[in-house]
């Protein structure tokens, strides 16, 4: 380690909280050598989300010791929904509540907190930390990779088949600084299982800074479904970044729900390395309020007979803007790959924006690859038809939100996140 | 509402994007009734249908409408519709997602109002009923509104919502086109099923042929966004035979569009 006084102050402060914290020298290494990226990094661009723009310097390196009970008002009614779902509560960085998680060892399945496993079982863990999402790609990764505070580690030994969903509730309450959560998911050969994180926050929190990392392997014949929702405040800047290594015949599914009311930029990707991987993309989002997002589903085909899937429905109400970007790139050597992607935003208020891009990036002769993207408003004949048989303004606006909704909502490969989604548009629509 | 009801339209004049088009349409249409307007494209027939069921496009500048005395130009589309009025569409919306057996269920109980909602499985077996009396096969209640419809099974869909909801004063607009003569007679039927003292029907159609099994007690031609010529069954049989023409010459009228200068 080097001598404190030749770091600069940010990394003396993450030396000091981390090292005392007892992670292990691998981890305090990545801690070290990102903050240095980060100190020097540019900031990102993302098209239209100017990130230069928000309060970057809105994060803390230390967590605040007084645990407070807040989180609990978060996190009671989802906590209540999913009683007695196997589930890990994470508020402001640090393990708070645990279910069911325990009894999945007999199966060979290690379900903990990242934090842990980095000690416990450093064997699995640190081939596979930052291999896919690496600390040096950007300032706000950067970021994240030093000031990493929690998540779930999942350990799926080969044939592992895990039925119930299992749960990560990630809860930010108002003055933790920034949530900084990871996940490291390892499906062995053949394994199967599903995973949810929801993101929940106090109404009340500020500007800060908060980004959220998965990084998924999913190897040879195993299936991965991750779902995330995610509902965080007007205030907030939000960066996540979910992404998975598929192999050999396996299969990655991402399932999102996009709700926040702030600033977000997520990307969520697969590598499909292996002959005859394939992935799945089904996002619904909403904005309200102010909130921008800018949501990427990336499609990365790099192995021969690879096939992905991209559906996405948007909804934008008041002033919020959304972009959403779907990005399949079939690299040159992948043959017989195929790409599809489907992309539709409604606008609901004059004073909405969104934007569908897709884009396909094909290096490669012998793919399939299609696209149907659009964006429009709720069209004055469908709203004449529906009132004309007696159903009201506001009603009939609802029905034609929802059946606009409903071919990727109906469709959403994990129940849980459909029935959070529904309850959010229920709240957010009424 | 026992009563019968009475559609009545006096001196209306309606616009589109600063167009005139009708001009000055008069006509009542009372329950038991069932009236025909006929005349060639472009005579402002859709466009009294349509106005008068509301439609955002078109802006009533004169004139009056009225259901059962009530001032129908003051409701909004969808209280028209709660009042007895229906509109069968020449093209009807396709809304994907929405499930056909969803919507009709929010639009009666709509129309029967809070309180009086029809129970599901009532429902469900009025339903079937009547799309078996249409001759729908049952797989279309779950299908997405007209989403994917051929042209004949989106003007079904038309009366089975009718048929269903049993408005007082039904319009229904050219809801014989794409239709085969097979169809023709199902949907007629559908129509006919309501007739009595609380039902009238406004009929738009280019073609004697809908009015053999829709016997209509008047018949109107339109031309220049008026009605020009009333009179009984008999009109319509004397049109198929002869065309517009004579009236055209009786009436000194070159050009029978709306926009003709006048």
């Amino acid at each position: 380690m080097n001598d404190v006084r030749e770091l600069s102050s940010l990394a003396a402060e993450v030396q000091r909280e981390y090292a005392t914290q007892m992670d292990p020298t691998y981890v305090m290494d990545i801690r070290m050598k990102a903050i240095q990226e980060f100190e020097h990094a540019p900031i990102p661009q993302f098209g239209k989300s100017k990130l230069d723009k928000r309060n970057l310097d809105a994060y803390s390196i230390a967590c605040d010791q007084q645990l407070s009970q807040d989180w609990r008002v978060v996190a009671k009614s989802y906590m209540d929904e999913n009683a007695n779902a196997p589930m890990m509560v994470i508020a402001d960085g640090r393990v708070v509540h645990s279910t069911g998680l325990d009894s999945l060892k007999e199966h060979g399945v290690l379900a903990l907190n990242l934090r842990q496993a980095v000690m416990m079982y450093p064997e699995l863990v640190q081939e596979h930390l930052g291999s896919i999402v690496p600390f040096d790609e950007n300032k706000l990764l950067a970021l994240h990779a030093a000031l990493w505070r929690d998540g779930l580690f999942l350990y799926l030994p080969a044939h592992a088949d895990v039925v119930t969903p299992i749960q990560i509730l990630v809860v930010t309450t108002k003055g933790s600084q920034g949530t900084f959560s990871r996940n490291l998911i390892v499906a062995e050969r053949g394994a199967k299982a599903t995973i949810l994180e929801v993101d929940l926050a106090d109404p009340l929190i500020g500007d800060e800074v908060h980004v959220g990392v998965s990084e998924v392997i999913v190897k040879d014949d195993a299936h991965i479904k991750m779902g995330v929702v995610h509902d965080f405040p007007k205030a907030s800047t939000n960066l996540l970044l979910h992404r998975a290594q598929v192999h050999h015949n396996a299969q990655m599914d991402w399932v999102i729900g996009e709700m926040a009311e702030g600033f977000t930029v997520a990307e969520y990707a697969s590598l499909l390395v292996g002959e005859g991987s394939r992935s799945t993309s089904h996002a619904v989002a909403l904005g309200s309020g102010r909130s921008h997002l800018n949501l990427t589903s990336k499609m990365q085909h790099v192995a021969r007979y690879s096939e992905s899937k991209t559906f996405a429905r948007g909804v934008m109400k008041d002033r919020s803007d959304a972009v959403f970007r779907g990005f399949t790139h079939i690299l040159r050597g992948a043959s017989g790959a195929n790409g599809e992607q489907n992309e539709r935003l409604l606008m609901l208020s004059p004073k909405s924006r969104a934007d569908a891009i897709p884009m396909l990036l094909i290096d490669e002769n012998d793919v399939k690859c299609g696209h149907a993207a659009s964006v429009g408003q709720i069209s004055e004949e469908q709203l004449f038809y529906l009132m004309s048989r007696g159903i009201a303004e506001q009603d009939a606006k609802q029905m034609i939100v929802w059946g606009f909704v409903d071919p990727v909502l109906a469709k959403l490969p994990v129940d849980l996140v459909r029935e959070a989604v529904v309850r959010a548009l229920e709240r957010k629509m009424s | 509402m026992k009563s019968v009801p009475e559609l009545k339209i006096e001196g209306l004049q309606v616009a589109i994007e600063g167009k005139h088009i009708l001009h000055g349409v008069d006509l009542t249409v009372r329950g038991g009734e069932i009236h025909a307007i006929m005349g060639p494209n472009g005579t402002g027939k859709s466009t009294l249908a349509s106005s008068l069921m509301g439609h955002p496009k078109y802006a009533v500048v004169g004139g009056s409408a009225s259901l059962d005395g009530e001032n129908l130009l003051d409701m909004g589309v969808d209280e028209r519709a709660r009042k007895g009025l229906f509109l069968a569409m020449q093209y009807p919306s396709e809304v994907s997602g929405v499930s056909n057996a969803n919507f009709m269920r929010m639009a009666l109980n709509s129309r029967l109002g809070e309180g009086n909602e029809m129970p599901v499985l009532k429902f469900h077996r009025e339903l079937q009923k009547k799309m078996k009396a249409l001759s729908m096969d049952t797989s279309f209640s779950e299908r997405y509104l007209n989403e994917g419809f051929s042209g004949g099974e989106k003007k079904r869909n038309e009366i089975l919502q009718m048929t269903m909801l049993q408005p007082r004063i039904a319009i229904l607009d050219e809801i014989d086109s794409g239709l085969d003569i097979d169809a023709l007679r199902i949907v007629a039927e559908g129509v006919n099923s309501l007739r009595g003292p609380e039902f009238g029907v406004l009929v738009i159609t280019h073609y004697q042929r809908l009015l053999d099994y829709i016997t209509p007690d008047f018949v109107h031609v339109m031309m220049q966004g008026k009605i020009v010529r009333s009179g009984g069954q008999e009109l319509a049989k004397e049109l198929e035979a002869r065309g517009y023409d004579w009236i055209k010459e009786e009436l000194g009228i070159v050009d029978e569009t709306v926009t003709a200068d006048k």
